[in-house]
Parts: structure tokens; sequence; C-alpha cells
């Protein structure tokens, strides 16, 4: 239901507009930022106007190693854009998988398997990071991708979003398919996969965004400098050898950061309009 | 070209819900088997049984001889119509109607020939670049229809396909689906729980009550000659009037060779009549009028405690409500024991 008041739409509008801003600021800040020299930083305190550097301090992040970081900001993006791939696709590919097996057959202790799946919610990274690089370390896979991916790659959440998806298909559509002479593959690649698209595009901004942004896992995983994620590296950077952090570089590394993510939001920002479109009428 | 037969059939659900219980049928190639039941009476379940949706806990099914209780769905070579017509939403009017085939690795030149075909023969041919979203009701049930012709099957099954059409539309479709399959003489299964549409479909109708099979027969042997009380009471519309015998007083009305004993009487809305108070079979006051136009339903009260008797009268009488009236019987009577089998 919309309203249809002028008065309304005028206070709506500047409380939107608070919010943007309240959330624009700090990404503006580093925007700024990024363009001043450090003294600059050092002396004017906040920057809210463009500084005389330009696209100085991006250039000479991406091109070479600085600060406490032995590897050019390319190699770290590449990193970072390599986990969270991973990650997401991995995410996607296995809960969807679970959730079909979960959903659709009648298997021996298929409950006790959804209840596993369910509990590993409450357990995450940071609560079984010690065993988990036990086992990364024996299984060889320190300062590797998989061994970057291969921890995050479950996702009950997914799982459960995917099931409770799945249990909203009305029954018939499987028997349809079944007397269509549809085997599971058949029925999974030609119906589930289809009907699911939206939801898939949902989910992998989040898992997307949920890769990059990791910090601690990376952080034991992923000692090796040839290996290591931007998010990570950030705090590196700030370790100064002349005890100036230097500043300008880090707000540099942040917008560089932020600037995958979002790209991600807007390529599937389109996607998932176009498949509403499709499927909705 | 098939037939179907079905021998001491049960179901059982978990070990307690018995929804199908014994049953025999034979059903000749291009027949068309209506069965019909009230709701929860095992008619879905009888259908998925032969559909291959569900084991059979008991019996035997064969398709053309051929005992098929352990086939896989595809492998019986069945269509089936589906209430809600579970079409695939994502895909086009013409990808829904050529999955069957495209998963049987049916020649591209002769999917799109045999999907043409049965488009045109449903009126559905200028539909076939849509989404079911995009169709309205009356055009999803054509192709839920186009999706199991166009596969040419050995039978074909319909669950409910009518129920969520509105009353024009169910009897349009309803003659259409009388035509399409006689045209066809594709062999078929028909469940309703409309017993208008059950009598005007069947070849042979098929009553289920509590998961057995109550009768079989032609839609005027049902009605003529019921097997059972139950029969008697769902078939025809308004249904039969019953008459407890043993609380009866004077039953000058029944032939002299009626038995003694808990017996019930039923007679038809149509073979009763009104007649002035005081004469006639049956005396009672009339309680309440329906005009219905072509006709009129009149409910008289015999006795305080008996249920109110229908009478069916043709439109142009209406009588006033709250008079003592006189029934008459103008036709077959038919009993009942307290067993609720037809007495011959
Ligand atoms: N999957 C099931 N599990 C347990 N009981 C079921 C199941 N399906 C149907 N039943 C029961 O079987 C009986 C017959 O159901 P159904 O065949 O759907 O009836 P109808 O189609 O005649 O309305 C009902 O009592 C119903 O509750
Ligand atoms: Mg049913």
């Amino acid at each position: 239901m919309r309203y249809r008041r002028p008065g309304l739409d005028v206070a709506t509008h500047v409380i939107l507009i608070i919010g943007a801003l309240i959330f624009m600021l700090p990404v503006l800040l580093a925007l700024m930022a990024s363009t001043h020299t450090l003294p600059s930083l050092l002396s004017g305190g906040l920057a809210l106007l463009p500084g005389s550097e330009g696209l100085d301090h991006y250039i000479q992040l991406l091109t070479q190693p600085a600060g406490g970081v032995a590897v050019p900001t390319w190699r770290l993006m590449l990193n970072s854009l390599i986990m969270a791939l991973g990650i997401a696709v991995g995410k996607l590919t296995i809960s969807i998988i679970a959730a079909y097996a979960i959903v659709f057959f009648r298997f021996r202790f298929r409950m006790l398997c959804f209840w596993l799946i369910f509990v590993t919610l409450m357990l995450p990274v940071e609560v079984r990071i010690v065993p988990t690089y036990g086992v990364v370390a024996d299984l060889g896979l320190l300062n590797s991708y998989p061994g970057l991916i291969l921890p995050l790659i479950a996702s009950a959440t997914a799982t459960f979003l995917f099931r409770q998806f799945f249990l909203t298909l009305p029954p018939e559509l499987l028997e349809a398919a079944r007397l269509d002479g549809a085997g599971p593959w058949r029925f999974f690649r030609d119906i589930l996969l289809p009907l699911s698209k939206t939801n898939m595009a949902a989910l992998f901004v989040i898992m997307f965004i949920y890769g990059w942004n990791q910090y601690l896992w990376p952080l034991l995983a992923a000692s090796d400098a040839d290996y290591a994620t931007l998010v990570m590296s950030l705090r590196r950077l700030t370790i100064a050898q002349d005890g100036v952090p230097p500043w300008q570089l880090a707000t540099t590394m942040t917008v560089l950061a932020l600037l995958p993510p979002v790209a991600v939001i807007v390529l599937m920002q389109r996607w998932f309009v176009k498949g509403l479109v499709d499927s909705e009428k | 070209m098939s037939t179907l037969t079905l021998e001491r059939l049960n179901k059982t659900y978990g070990g307690n819900v018995q929804a199908v219980r014994g049953v025999d049928l034979d059903i000749a190639d291009g027949e068309l088997i209506v069965v019909v039941g009230p709701s929860g009476c095992g008619k879905s379940t009888l259908l998925r049984l032969i559909a291959g949706l569900e084991e059979i806990s008991d019996g035997e099914l064969c398709i053309d001889g051929q005992r098929v209780n352990d086939s896989e769905p595809a492998g019986r070579d069945i269509a089936m119509v589906f209430q809600n017509y579970a079409l695939y939403p994502h895909m086009s009017v013409y990808d829904n109607m050529a999955y069957s085939l495209k998963n049987r690795r049916t020649p591209k030149e002769e999917i799109r020939r045999r999907v043409t075909e049965t488009a045109r023969l449903l009126a559905i041919d200028d539909l076939l670049e849509r989404r079911p979203r995009q169709l309205s009701g009356g055009q999803r049930q054509r192709v839920a229809m186009g999706r199991a012709v166009v596969r040419q099957p050995k039978v074909f099954l319909f669950d409910e396909p009518l129920s969520n059409l509105d009353a024009s539309l169910r009897v349009q479709m309803r003659q259409e689906i009388r035509r399409l399959q006689k045209r066809l003489g594709v062999t078929s299964v028909y469940v309703t729980h409309d017993q208008v549409e059950a009598m005007t479909l069947a070849d042979r109708l098929v009553v289920m009550n509590g998961g057995r099979i109550e009768q079989i027969g032609t839609p005027m042997t049902l009605f003529n000659q019921p097997a059972t009380r139950f029969v008697a009471g769902f078939i025809g519309s308004p249904a039969m009037n019953f008459i407890d015998l043993a609380h009866a007083e004077q039953t000058p009305w029944l032939p002299a060779s009626t038995p003694g004993g808990a017996l019930t009487a039923g007679i038809r809305p149509e073979h009763l009549q009104l007649v002035t108070a005081g004469s006639g079979d049956l005396p009672g006051r009339i309680e309440m009028v329906e005009p219905l136009g072509s006709e009129s339903l009149v409910h008289v009260r015999l006795g305080e405690h008996d249920p109110l008797l229908v009478v069916r009268l043709s439109g142009d009488e209406l009588p006033a409500a709250e008079q003592p009236t006189g029934v008459a019987i103008n036709g077959p009577v038919h009993l009942f024991d307290s067993d609720g089998r037809r007495l011959p």
C-alpha cells in the first residue's frame, strides 16, 4: 500500500537522505583522504574535499608493495576475489545439493542429517578455528587457495533457505516430472535449478561479501604473502617503519576493498530484476 | 490402446491409515471410468497407485495384462492431469508440452509436429510462447491436458481436473474432455467428487467410500438400481429421501411382500408429488419452498422428529409454505437393510 501525501513524501525523503548521508560519510572520507598527501592528512584534520594527489596512491598501491605488505595490491585483490568466488560458488553448489537431498529423497536418518546441518549454524569459523587449522595443516593446504576456501565452503544458512524454498513448491511438480520421464538429475537440472535462479542470485551476493570480508581465517591460513587477501592486509599496511602509519595508502586500499563487492551487488541487482520479470510475469 | 486391471489393490499409509481397500476393477480399452466419492475416500490415492506415484501395499496392477506394480511411473506410459495442473512455471507452454518428449529423446522435428498438432486440437496454438503465469485458469487447464495428450500414452489419469474452474467453464471443459477422450480413444480414469460431472462423463461409474468400491456400473444403473444406501444417497441431485421404517407408523405404500426389520426406504425427490392435505401416501406440512426457476424444491416435514422430505416440482408449481399437505409416491421405492445393502 502506498500513501499519496506530499507532506509525507518530503518527510520520508528527508529521513532517507539523512540515512544515506550517515552511511556514505565514512566512504566519502576514505575516498577524499586517499587523494591527500600524508602530511596534509596529519595536519588538516578530516579531509572533506579532494586533495592534490589524484589517482597517484591507487597507481602506487596497485603496482608495488607498500608498508608491511610484501606484494602489490592487485595481487591481494586477485587472492580475495578467488577466495570470495570460491566460497560463494562452493556454498551455493553444496547447499542446493544438500537441500535437494533433504527435501526430495526419503533416506534413513534424513531428519538427523538435516538437524546436524542445522546445528552447525551455531558453529561459526571463529569457534572451530583451532581444530580447523589443525586439519588444514595436516592436509598440507596452508598457503593455498583450497586451504583458504574449503573450511568456509559449507553453509547451513543457505541449505536451510533452499530447503524452505523447495518446500514451497507444489509436490505435484515433482510428480508431473516423474510421469514425464525426468529422473532425479533431470528434475534437478531442468526444474529445480531454473526455479531457484533468483534465490541463487540473492545468496550469491550475500555469500560473496561474506567471503570477501573474511579476516581471521586468511590471517591464519595465508602466512605466505602470495596468498594474502586484501582485507587481512589492511592492518599490515598500517604497521609503519618510521612510526607514522601511511594513512593515505590505508584509505586508498579501503576504497579498493570496497569496489568488488559493490560491483557484484550492482551486477546481480540487474540479474534479480531480470529473474523477477522472467518468472513473475 | 490398453486395458487396465486392478486386483485386490490395497494401500496402507504409515501402517494404520487404510486409504484403499481391496479394489477390484477391470477397465476396457478406450473406456472412460469415473471414480466418484466424498472427500478423503481414497480416490486420489487410487489414481496415484495406478500412476506409480505411491507404492502398492498389496494386490496387483496390470496394464495390457502385464504386471506393473514395480515399474517406475515413466515406465508405465501413463499421463496424468493434476488438480492444480502442476505446469512447469519457468517453461513456455511449448516447452511444458515438449518436456516428456524431450526426455524420451524424440527427434526435434517430431516434437514440433506433435506439439503443434496437439495445441491446435486443444485450441491453444496461439499461446505456445507464453508462460503458465500469463494464462487464465481455463487456458492452464488446456495446457495441462495438452501435456498429457501430446505423449500419446496408454492411459490418461485425471485428478479433479476441473475443480479449480468456474461453473460455466467447468461445463464446457467437461464436454470437451469427453469429446477428446472419445476421439483419441485412450483408456482413462477420471476422479471427481462432483456427481454431476461423474454422471455426464462416465462410460462406467465407480462409487468409492472409505477406501472401498461401493458399486461399479453405468450412470443409469447406479441411478436406477443403487446397490447400497450410500450410492443411493450420493448419486442424484437433490439427494434421495430416506425414511426410517423402524419408526414409521403406517406404511400402506410399501409392497405387501416387504419383510420386517430395521429397513430404510429411499425415494427420489422427483418421484414424489404434492397432493391436497388428507390424501396421498404421507401426511406432512410444507416447511420451506426453494424456487430454482426450472424447478422448485419443497421441503416437507412428516413427523416431529423425522428428517425433511424433499419434493421436486416443475418450475411453475409454487405451493405456499406453512401449509399442511399430502405427499404421493409415483415412482420406485428402494429398500435397504440395516447394513445399507439393497433388497432385491
Ligand atoms: N501421504 C499420506 N500419508 C498418510 N495418509 C494419507 C496420505 N495421503 C492420503 N492419506 C489419507 O488417505 C485417505 C484418502 O486420501 P485421498 O486419496 O487423498 O482422498 P480423496 O482424493 O478421495 O479426497 C485420507 O484419509 C487421507 O488422509
Ligand atoms: Mg483427492
